[in-house]
This record gives C-alpha cells, sequence and structure tokens, in this order.
C-alpha cells in the first residue's frame, strides 16, 4: 500500500494564502497612509485592484535579469499606481520611507507607474496602452522560446478605449497563450458607474468571440483570484479573467477616514480604521 | 510589385530593411496594413516570423512595437506619415516617454502622395514629432540621402526616431556628395555669401534651382540639407546667419513648428538675422503630380527665389 500525506501540500497552500493575505492587509495599511499624505492618488481604484496586484506580485511574477525569462507585470490601469507602489514595498523593491513622498518634488513615486520606479515594467497612465505593449513583449517572447509570461491590468473603464480592440483582435490571432489580463470590474469610470457612462456588459462575449479563454473570479479573495490564474497558465490561448470587485474595498470614501491628513497621524500611521469595513456598497 | 525601378525613396528603405534583417537577428517590422505600399512587404518575404502586419490599427502598432523593443526586440515601424500622427500619443506616453529604441519610418509624407488629397499628405508631422521630448526627427533629402542615413538610424542610433519619407518622388538632390550621416548635422550643398536657404527633404530640389537662377541675378545662395531636423546642428545654422546674414527656410509641412520654425528658434536667441519661410500654410489638395503642388502651394523653386529677394532686401546683419 502507497502510504501518501496530503497535509503538507496543503499546508503550504495554506501558508502561501496566508502569506499574500497579510500582504494585502500591510499593504492596504500603506494606501491610507499614502492617501493621508496626498489627497491626490487614486485611491478607490487602488483599492479595488489591490488584492489581485498582491496575488499576482506574491505568488506570480518571477523576476529575471533576462526579459525573455522573467515575468511582466504590466500596469494597464495606471492610476491604481499607488496600490502597485504599497505591494512593490510589501517585496522590498521599493523603500518604505518613499509611500509618504509619493508626488512629491523629492521622492521617486509617481502618481502613475514610470519605468524609473524599482519593480515597474512599463510607464503608464495612459488608458488603452498597456495591453498593447504587453502583446509586443509576449509575441516577442514567444518567438524567442523564453519562459517569460505577461500579466496585465485592466480597468473596466478602460474597455471603451479603441486600441483595446485593436489589441484583443491581434492577441487572439497570435495565439498568445503567455499573455493573462485581468479586468478590474469595479463598475465604476471617472463620470460615475460604468453602466450610466457607457454600457459593458456585452463584454466577456466580445473577448471570447474573438478567441480568448475567458475566466471569473472574486477580485478581492485571494483563493478565487489563484484558482482562477492557475486555470489561466494552462490555457492554450490568451486569457482574460474578470475580476469582479468593489470600488473603495474596505474603505469608505466620503467619510472622515479619507479627510485626514499628514498631521492628524500618529506616528506616521493614519488614526484611519483602515480595516474594519467591507462594504459593497454603492458609493454612486 | 508593379515596377521595380528602385527610384522612390519607399522603395530604397523596403529594399535596405531587407539587407538589414539579414544582418540584425533582432530587426523586426511591424506595418498595420501598409506593407505594400510602405514597401517593407519586402523584408516578410525574407523574414516572415520577424514581420507583424497588425491590421489597420496605428494606436496598437506603436504600442505593439514598444513592448517588442523593452523584450529586446529592434522594431521598426512603417505607415503612412499621416496615419501614424493618429498614435501620437502613443508615441509620446509610451515609446517616447521610456526612450524606447523604436525606428517610425512615415513614408507618404507631405505632398508626395500626390494623388490622395489632403486627408494623406501629412504637412504637420515634422511639428508634432519634434515637440516630444527624446524623439529624433530624420528628413532625407533623396535617395542617396536614405541610402547614407538609414543603416545607421536602425543599427546605431539609440532611442526613437521618426524616420520621414515621401512616397516616390525624389529627384536628385544630394547624389554625389560624399558626405556621411552623423546624427545632428546639417550638411552644405552649395556654398554661398548673400542669402542661406535651409531645409530638408526632397523640395531642397527647388532650393537647388532657386540658388542656380539667383546666381544668375548676381545674388549667392548657400544651400543647407537639415538632414536632422532634430538634434538640430545649431552651430551650422549660427554660422550660415553669420556668414550670409539672411534665411530663408524651406519645407514640405507647415510653416507651424516645423524645420522653419527650428531654425528660427537657434537663430533669434544665437545671432538674429532676417528670415522667411518657405512652406504650407493649408491643408494640400489632389493633383496630378508633386511638382503641380509645389508650384501651387507656392513651395516651388520661383517662390523660394521671390523669398530670397525679398529677405536680401531686409537690410544686412552679416558678421
Amino acid at each position: 500500500m502507497v502510504k501518501v500525506d496530503a497535509a503538507p501540500i496543503l499546508k503550504s497552500i495554506g501558508e502561501e494564502i496566508n502569506q499574500i493575505q497579510n500582504t494585502v492587509v500591510s499593504a492596504r495599511r500603506s494606501l491610507i497612509l499614502m492617501h493621508n499624505y496626498d489627497k491626490h492618488i487614486h485611491i478607490t481604484s487602488s483599492l479595488s485592484s489591490l488584492n489581485i496586484i498582491a496575488t499576482l506580485l506574491m505568488k506570480y511574477i518571477r523576476r529575471d535579469d533576462n526579459p525573455l525569462n522573467k515575468d511582466w507585470f504590466i500596469l494597464s490601469k495606471g492610476h491604481a499606481a499607488p496600490a502597485l507602489y504599497a505591494v512593490l514595498t510589501e517585496v522590498g523593491l521599493i523603500p518604505r520611507d518613499e509611500l509618504v513622498k509619493i508626488n512629491s518634488l523629492n521622492g521617486v513615486l509617481q502618481n502613475h507607474p514610470d519605468v524609473e520606479i524599482p519593480g515597474v515594467d512599463m510607464s503608464t497612465g495612459s488608458l488603452g496602452q498597456g495591453i498593447s505593449f504587453a502583446v509586443g513583449i509576449a509575441v516577442w517572447i514567444k518567438l524567442r522560446n523564453g519562459r517569460g509570461r505577461v500579466f496585465v491590468l485592466m480597468g473596466d473603464g478602460e474597455q471603451d478605449e479603441g486600441q483595446v480592440w485593436e489589441a484583443i483582435t491581434h492577441a487572439a490571432i497570435l495565439k498568445l497563450s503567455n499573455l493573462i489580463v485581468i479586468i478590474d470590474w469595479n463598475g465604476f469610470q471617472l463620470d460615475g458607474k460604468t453602466e450610466a457612462v457607457k454600457s459593458k456588459h456585452y463584454l466577456p462575449f466580445i473577448w471570447s468571440a474573438i478567441g480568448w479563454k475567458v475566466l471569473w473570479c472574486d477580485g478581492h479573495d485571494v483563493v478565487s483570484i489563484v484558482s482562477t490564474v492557475n486555470e489561466a497558465l494552462e490555457s492554450d490561448r490568451p486569457t482574460v479573467i474578470f475580476a469582479k470587485t468593489m470600488y473603495s474595498y474596505e474603505a469608505e470614501v466620503n467619510n472622515n477616514d479619507f479627510k485626514q491628513n499628514g498631521e492628524e497621524s500618529v506616528n506616521g500611521e493614519p488614526k484611519t480604521n483602515w480595516n474594519a469595513r467591507c462594504s459593497w456598497r454603492d458609493v454612486g | 510589385m508593379e515596377s521595380q525601378k528602385l527610384t522612390g525613396m519607399r522603395d530604397v528603405v523596403g529594399e535596405m530593411l531587407a539587407e538589414l534583417g539579414e544582418e540584425i537577428s533582432n530587426l523586426v517590422v511591424v506595418t498595420a496594413d501598409v506593407g505594400k505600399p510602405t514597401r517593407v512587404f519586402n523584408f516578410s518575404q525574407r523574414f516572415p516570423d520577424r514581420y507583424y502586419n497588425v491590421g489597420i490599427a496605428e494606436q496598437h502598432m506603436i504600442n505593439f512595437a514598444a513592448g517588442l523593443a523593452s523584450a529586446g526586440a529592434l522594431p521598426v515601424v512603417a505607415g503612412f506619415a499621416i496615419f501614424i500622427q493618429r498614435a501620437w500619443e502613443q508615441i509620446r506616453n509610451t515609446v517616447a516617454r521610456m526612450n524606447l529604441n523604436v525606428k517610425i519610418v512615415a513614408t507618404h509624407a507631405g505632398y508626395s502622395d500626390h494623388a490622395d488629397g489632403s486627408s494623406h499628405q501629412a504637412l504637420e508631422d515634422i511639428a508634432l514629432m519634434r515637440a516630444i521630448p527624446n524623439m529624433n526627427v530624420i528628413v532625407p533629402a533623396d535617395v542617396a540621402d536614405i541610402r547614407r542615413s538609414f543603416r545607421a538610424v536602425v543599427a546605431s542610433v539609440k532611442g526613437p526616431v521618426y524616420y520621414r519619407i515621401g512616397r516616390d518622388y525624389a529627384p536628385p538632390v544630394t547624389e554625389g556628395y560624399d558626405y556621411e550621416f552623423v546624427l545632428g548635422r546639417a550638411y552644405t550643398l552649395r556654398e554661398g555669401s548673400d542669402v542661406a536657404i535651409i531645409g530638408a527633404g526632397p523640395i531642397l530640389y527647388e532650393a537647388l534651382i532657386a540658388a542656380d537662377t539667383l546666381r544668375s541675378m548676381g545674388i549667392s545662395a548657400s544651400v543647407i540639407n537639415l538632414l536632422t531636423v532634430k538634434p538640430i546642428d545649431a552651430e551650422s545654422i549660427e554660422r550660415a546667419a553669420r556668414v550670409t546674414g539672411h534665411i530663408v527656410t524651406v519645407e514640405e509641412h507647415v510653416v507651424y513648428g516645423g524645420v522653419g520654425s527650428a531654425v528660427a528658434e537657434i537663430i533669434s536667441e544665437r545671432y538674429p538675422v532676417p528670415i522667411r519661410f518657405v512652406g504650407a500654410k493649408t491643408f494640400g489638395r489632389s493633383a496630378r503630380s508633386v511638382k503641380e503642388l509645389l508650384e501651387h502651394f507656392n513651395l516651388d523653386s520661383k517662390a523660394i527665389v521671390r523669398a530670397c529677394l525679398e529677405v536680401v532686401k531686409h537690410g544686412d546683419r552679416r558678421a
């Protein structure tokens, strides 16, 4: 009789998920702190993307000096940069004292990603460009038989850009199995609810019709993100994951939390009760 | 291809790209459904796996090329000059901001696509590209200029380049000159002491005719080929202003923000002298030849002569 024991496997999976969740908690604290120092950061969009970014960077992104063998993370919705910085701080690529200097002339962190910043693979901030860029990287990696994979995080509002159509039709033809796009489906864009600005409910069917593998997940549940990305990695064609999220996840926008400024923090920590709420609420 | 006569500017680029593909293993060519009219299609016959036709999608084309460059490829993007402007913001925000090694070959510039009319005639592109930090702008005068510059642009120049060429119209301008292309250097095609005609592109052919006409009228005109519009050869321009005391700029482009403006920026700071601008002032139109359009819009040799006669009367500040 073969002696088997699943316990060690399950234990390591559990530990990994715990580690990601702890990172998310810590990074969320950093985000609120950054927001206390500069109200110009895009806090709501950063909060909706945070769990996805943390999961990708902690579990999937492999660093390598060879551009063909590293994994790329393209933050196509560049306004969620603070979430990326908060996670990059957790993995040790950005010094922690840079966080509170965001958007200041004596700091390195810009309100949108810039390749001058450690751990940033593409300068973004203009929507629709990251996906095309990612297609270019993925095709070259494939042609040169590299092991690198390309992860792109897009916004739902970003889907309005015509360039997205140009890029995803091309990626499908190129059969880029090393390309995984996650769409942060938080339901809001600058002028309000996505359905009020421009309806997008049909989008998953369009991606599917042109040849993408389409998956869904809960963008705030690490387990859901992990199992979906694992499935995407098995695909022989490009995959898009529609990640249902909440705008301003675990924070309230209209409360005093976001009206605090630096002086009201204690020893660099804001007084904000940053993990108290989890509100699937409508802020529109 | 219907006519194999390698006289057009685009033909030479297409031919040279196919040669460069042998030497440079990471060279890739990207186009947006204009592989045949830009002649880069030749490259695809020899290197099918390093040729990407992204369809009619210029914005994607630029960022796709930027991604290729980031991953280690050397992309040459080919498209009609006017439709590349559709991706100006992609060029500005990704290619230039990241200072990526993307070479943009913009064909059919100026009036060279004479028949297709105003929608196809790029007359504002130099201004748009020149305004972008990190961007280099190169405007060859003729086939000989392409032969001496294109290899270096692809293989040696680092960072983004906007390489502006015409379609077919390319009368010999620099044929027989033995200069070598150096980024940022202007070349004197004709020495002169009364007025300096400074320009770029095939319109320099008109400038040389104008210089001949002026000589017969007793006026000594120099002709300077501003092959690199950016970074600009400020020393050569200042020297021309000091020697001749009068400047006329010529360009197959609007006089707003292009070659003339670039020259004026230099001389107004370094050595102000009277200046006249020969160039377009509005949209183009369809015509049966480039020559007709140059005459119609006052960009021909006669217009250059008139500008020279006018500027030399405008006082004298020769050093």
